[in-house]
């Protein structure tokens, strides 16, 4: 049977009166991926700043791997193996590719033995071995998220939440970009919660979707059934 | 392109400062062989306040942090060691003072880096904080006067170097002086350069680049930066004493704002974001201010003043920062 990486009840958030999440109930699977659809303003980053610890929430509760994190701060979390990409790439961008990665590596909780093959791994993986010289300030929107992903990588994370991560990327190195992620599930045990808008993004990663309409959950199901789904088509996805 | 060679080069696209080091120690350990008096008495003292910057550039440079407390952390060494060379100890009083010195400076860092970091105070008020620091230092030093001598300040003796029965090396002749301090200044520089190429170095760096991103690594940011804090003023402090135990002589305004500031203008000027142009700093702008209140005393402050409003105009990472990119359009020219 497959361990729950991660299991969310009654998530709520309110800033003042304005409710952003409410009562969100959503479970992961280890090596599972899943991702997170919805308009403007339907609660998807709060949704993901409160598993990251970025945002404490209102009422509910977040378990990782059976532990109550729903208090811990962001970086008790990242130590247990939460990592976050976020919209904007957060990078270190006057440092090199390589120097990125390799902050990454010594600040991961469990440092390999071999940090240099682990950077160099890591490099490969998303696709930035050419670039390990260049400042990261100076690569493409889209490799920049590349290289947040490669941050989580190096930081040994277990568990991505990945905040749009193909903005601005082209359509093949989007595609790529689900081609990735499914092969650190299925080849890394790694597992990863997605907020994406790309629909084309969504039906490559092959994964479970949950829908998020002002702040609730407003659908669960596979691509195809969220597809199929009338009320979510006419809402989301554009009936044409 | 192997990984090796990317390895290689990234890492390598920085210049070192290895050798401009080993050239300026080389300079000043033969500076006595070739000349004697006053020189040789006042250097050390420079060398000192080098010690001084370097601290100041381990925190601003590394970490992105300006304090303005330094002053009060050198002064603090400075009393330290003359406090305990008064009390009649069994072991040499010298040593004790030290680590006094070096322990209590670090817990004061440590304590006041604490309170203020993990309650996730911003960068521009803590160096409101540390300004405070010094003012605070200043008038402990007067109003302590059982202790410190009040205004008149505290007399101290030089040290005897001493291993058991074995070794007894005295300070008092201005060559051996000359030599401990310079011997002093080279490790601080090799330790001091090693720990921003350690991990605790890389993670500093990174938390100067992205704070934020370091907390999404898993980085207790405040423990780093208190840490980096504490070894800062132990630096500061390690100086101070030495300055003090040289000199023969602290008083309250070694720990005053005045003094903090002069601190903060020897780093700016030379650039903050390199320990060797610290150094550098802190013996060349104070011996020029030396100098330059010699040949005019009511406007010297002035002239200094004009010289870090220029740098931070033109260069604001200091003449360090600026020195690469002026090399480049010099040799360019035709």
């Amino acid at each position: 049977m497959t361990e729950t990486l991660l299991r969310i009840r009654g998530l709520s958030k309110s800033f003042g009166g304005v409710i952003a999440n409410a009562d969100v109930d959503f479970e992961l699977p280890a090596g599972g991926i899943a991702s997170i659809i919805g308009p403007n303003g339907a609660g998807k980053t709060t949704f993901i700043s409160m598993v990251s610890g970025h945002l404490k929430p209102t009422a509910g509760s977040i378990e990782f791997r059976g532990r109550d994190v729903t208090r811990l701060s962001v970086e008790k979390r990242a130590r247990l193996g939460i990592s976050r990409k976020f919209q904007t790439p957060s990078i270190f961008p006057n440092l090199s590719v390589w120097e990125n990665v390799e902050l990454a590596v010594l600040a991961s909780r469990r440092r390999p033995r071999d940090s240099v093959g682990r950077i160099a791994q890591v490099l490969d993986l998303v696709r930035l071995v050419e670039f390990a010289e260049y400042k990261a300030v100076s690569l493409s929107h889209g490799q920049r998220q590349w290289l947040e992903i490669g941050l989580l990588l190096g930081n040994d994370a277990d568990l991505l939440l990945l905040d749009e991560p193909t903005a601005g990327m082209t359509a093949a190195e989007t595609h790529a970009t689900a081609e990735l992620i499914r092969r650190l599930s299925r080849e890394l045990g790694l597992s990863a919660v997605i907020i994406e808008h790309d629909i084309q993004f969504i039906r490559d990663l092959r994964a479970p979707v949950t829908v998020l309409h002002l702040g609730r959950v407003f659908a669960q199901g596979s691509f195809e059934a969220i597809s199929a789904d009338e009320r979510v088509r006419s809402i989301y996805l554009g009936k044409a | 392109m192997s990984m090796a060679v990317v390895h290689g080069r990234a890492r390598g696209s920085r210049p070192g400062e290895e050798v401009p080091a080993a050239v300026l120690f080389l300079i000043l350990a033969a500076i006595p062989l070739v000349t004697s008096g006053y020189v040789v008495y006042i250097l050390p003292q420079y060398m000192l306040y080098g010690i001084l910057a370097m601290s100041l550039a381990l925190l601003w440079g590394n970490v992105g942090i300006l304090s303005f407390g330094q002053a009060a952390f050198f002064a603090l060494g400075g009393y330290a060691l003359g406090i305990a060379m008064k009390q009649p100890l069994g072991v040499n009083p010298a040593y004790v003072g030290l680590l006094v010195a070096l322990a209590a400076a670090a817990l004061v860092a440590g304590l006041v880096g604490w309170f203020l970091f993990s309650a996730g105070v911003r960068d521009s008020y803590f160096v409101l904080v540390t300004l405070a620091l010094s003012i605070i230092a200043e008038q402990i030093a007067v109003s302590q006067s059982q202790w410190t001598g009040g205004w008149n300040g505290l007399f101290l003796m030089r040290m005897t170097l001493t291993l058991g029965s074995a070794l007894e090396y005295p300070l008092y002749e201005d060559i051996p002086a000359y030599y401990a301090v310079l011997l002093v200044m080279v490790v601080t520089y090799t330790a001091l350069r090693g720990l921003t190429r350690s991990r605790f170095g890389k993670i500093l760096a990174g938390i100067r680049e992205n704070e934020s991103r370091m907390t999404s690594l898993g980085i207790s940011t405040s423990l780093y930066k208190t840490l980096a804090f504490s070894v800062s003023a132990a630096v500061a402090s390690l100086s101070g004493a030495l300055y003090g135990m040289h000199s023969g002589f602290v008083s309250p305004s070694l720990g005053g704002v005045l003094f903090s500031t002069e601190i903060v203008v020897w780093v700016a000027i030379a650039g903050r974001s390199s320990l060797l142009a610290a150094l550098i700093g802190g013996i060349a702008v104070s011996s020029i201010s030396n100098l330059m209140s010699a040949i005019t005393p009511q406007y010297w402050q002035l002239c200094i003043g004009i010289l870090f409003i220029v740098v931070i105009a033109y260069f604001r990472g200091g003449v360090a920062a600026a020195l690469p990119s002026l090399v480049e359009r010099f040799r360019s020219q035709p």
